[in-house]
């Protein structure tokens, strides 16, 4: 449903995407991950045609998003990332608008409305004034807008950020209830939320694509390790050698305070015997915790492995 | 066309449901209002509208640049422009739309001006001469649309509203105060400053004769400037 092809855009000399070729089938829910500034943005622009590419080509539903530019946004429902709404109009008005740009006739507006009120949760709040609205009401009325003409393709652009967690929660089981009717592409920085909605995740870092796998392979493919922290009250000489000693230690790095970051291989969980072999030194055990891969952490992974290949 | 009525009537609707449209209608009424009443009570007036199709052309120039400063400058600085543009509208239709909602209100003022005429017939004897009256109006609603087509232009160009209507202002009093060089230049340019002056084309039109050519010349001042809106609603997306 969604094809790019080399797709390349410069803002002057900058080079926001270089050479972004992706696929994205009928029914699937794409997860497109990286953080802020990595292109993400200006990827879904180019396919909901408010900004033409530099370079290559991308079509949506069949129609190219340049010469059929009319075409290919009829077919597609966007949420952009500051999803600016009109804030002087009341919900109902603002859906109508949009039904009048859709070119949608009065019969089908009216059930259409009422179907994404009752979706996105906004049934008692449909006269309400968007500018009053809060942040998590006004990302619903851009869901609504998004899902109002039945789109078979849906772009939403960082669609929980400014939620708070029940409506993440509600808004990640929307958009996988979607699925069965939509192509959904969707972009987020949070790794987790990828792993939870999508069937697959794209991810790009400065302009450019550096994995494409279901979220499984994906994490086992980036923990190569189990990083542990630990923090000792009065580490002897020598802790680092002797904690290297531990058979399922990769390596130890030290930070700060006494604190130190334990690898070890993956799928072990050694920190009984850690704290086991801790106590037996009297270093006095502050702190043991499992750290969690961060994204920063993936990301560093995966695109310091990239430049490794080349 | 729906599409285009879609977005003029939320345009139209936008102006009421702000202080804006009350602002412009009472502004553009009470100022001319207040010149009506000073010349229909001067001794020996006469129960005709001539000068005052001046003023509401020199009142429109005024109000012209802020009821179109933020049709597209504030869906710029808002990024509400990015929802509008991903919806399958073409360019041209959202020009065309924000132009009319902004005419719409135009329009709007202007009618509630014929107060002025109705009153010089109620009251005057004789009454004004209404073929003047019309071609009074037609060039005041001509310049109007000229007016109105430049400030939309000012909008597209630049993402902030007060620049906006800035920008409008110093294309409008350009071709306001152009008509000056028509005296004061020589023989050629004086003649070419006469053909684009505002006030040059409007001159017919308050004296009651409607001529070919400040038509011409008003309706493609609109088409050029609403042309160069497309083109900069366009453009401001390739970069």
């Amino acid at each position: 449903m969604i094809r790019c092809e080399g797709l390349t855009k410069y803002y002057g000399n900058h080079q926001a995407i270089a050479d972004v070729t992706l696929n994205v089938a009928e029914g699937e829910i794409v997860g497109f991950l990286g953080p802020n500034a990595a292109g993400k943005t200006t990827t879904m622009r180019i396919l909901t045609s408010f900004i033409p590419p530099s370079g290559g080509r991308a079509e949506v539903a069949g129609h190219d998003v340049v010469t059929d530019s009319l075409n290919s946004r009829r077919a597609i429902g966007y949420l952009p990332e500051t999803s600016s709404l009109y804030r002087d109009m009341r919900i109902t008005e603002f859906l109508r608008f949009c039904a009048g740009l859709r070119g949608m006739g009065r019969a089908e507006t009216k059930e259409r409305m009422d179907y994404v009120l009752d979706t996105c949760g906004l049934q008692n709040r449909e006269e309400s004034i968007i500018g009053t609205l809060s942040l998590g009401y006004r990302q619903r009325v851009g869901l609504a807008q998004a899902l109002l003409h039945d789109p078979p393709v849906l772009i939403l652009d960082e669609p929980t950020v400014g939620l708070d967690p029940n409506q993440i929660i509600e808004v990640r089981n929307l958009i996988k209830s979607l699925a069965d009717r939509h192509t959904v592409m969707l972009s987020t920085h949070i790794l987790p939320e990828a792993q939870m909605t999508c069937q697959r995740v794209i991810i790009i870092n400065h302009g450019r694509i550096i994995a494409e796998d279901t979220p499984e392979a994906l994490s086992s493919q980036i923990r190569e390790a189990e990083t542990l922290l630990i923090t000792l009250a009065s580490p002897g000489e020598n802790v680092e050698r002797q904690l290297l000693d531990l058979p399922e230690v990769v390596s130890v790095r030290p930070t700060s305070g006494g604190s130190y970051h334990l690898d070890t291989a993956v799928g072990t969980d050694i920190r009984a015997q850690i704290a086991e072999f801790v106590v037996k030194h009297g270093w006095g055990l502050l702190e043991l915790r499992p750290v969690e891969m961060t994204l920063e952490d993936v990301f560093r992974q995966l695109t310091t492995e990239e430049e490794g290949v080349e | 066309m729906g599409k285009i009525l879609t977005i003029a009537g939320k345009e139209l609707r936008g102006y009421f449901v702000s202080p804006m449209g009350y602002v412009v209608l009472a502004f553009y009424l009470g100022v001319s209002g207040l010149i009506f009443a000073l010349t229909i009570t001067a001794p020996q007036a006469e129960a005709e509208m001539g000068g005052m199709f001046h003023t509401m052309v020199f009142i429109a120039l005024m109000m012209a640049p802020v009821i179109t400063m933020g049709l597209l400058a504030q869906e710029q600085a808002t990024g509400s422009i990015e929802m509008l543009m991903t919806n399958p509208v073409r360019d041209v239709e959202v020009v065309l739309g924000k132009y009319f909602g902004a005419m719409a209100l135009f329009v709007i003022v202007l009618v509630a001006t014929l107060i002025f005429p109705v009153m010089l017939q109620v009251f005057g004897d004789p009454g004004p001469d209404w073929a003047a009256v019309f071609s009074g109006y037609l060039g005041v609603l001509l310049t109007g649309m000229a007016f109105v087509a430049v400030g939309l232009f000012a909008s597209a160009l630049v993402a902030n509203q007060i620049a906006s209507a800035v920008l409008s202002y110093v294309i409008l009093l350009f071709f306001w105060l152009i008509g000056w060089l028509a005296y004061a230049a020589g023989e050629r340019i004086g003649d070419v400053a006469r053909y684009v002056s505002i006030l040059e084309n409007f001159q017919d039109f308050a004296r009651g004769i409607i001529d070919s050519r400040p038509v011409i010349f008003f309706v493609s001042l609109t088409f050029f400037a609403l042309f160069l809106a497309v083109r900069s609603l366009e453009n401001k997306r390739t970069i």
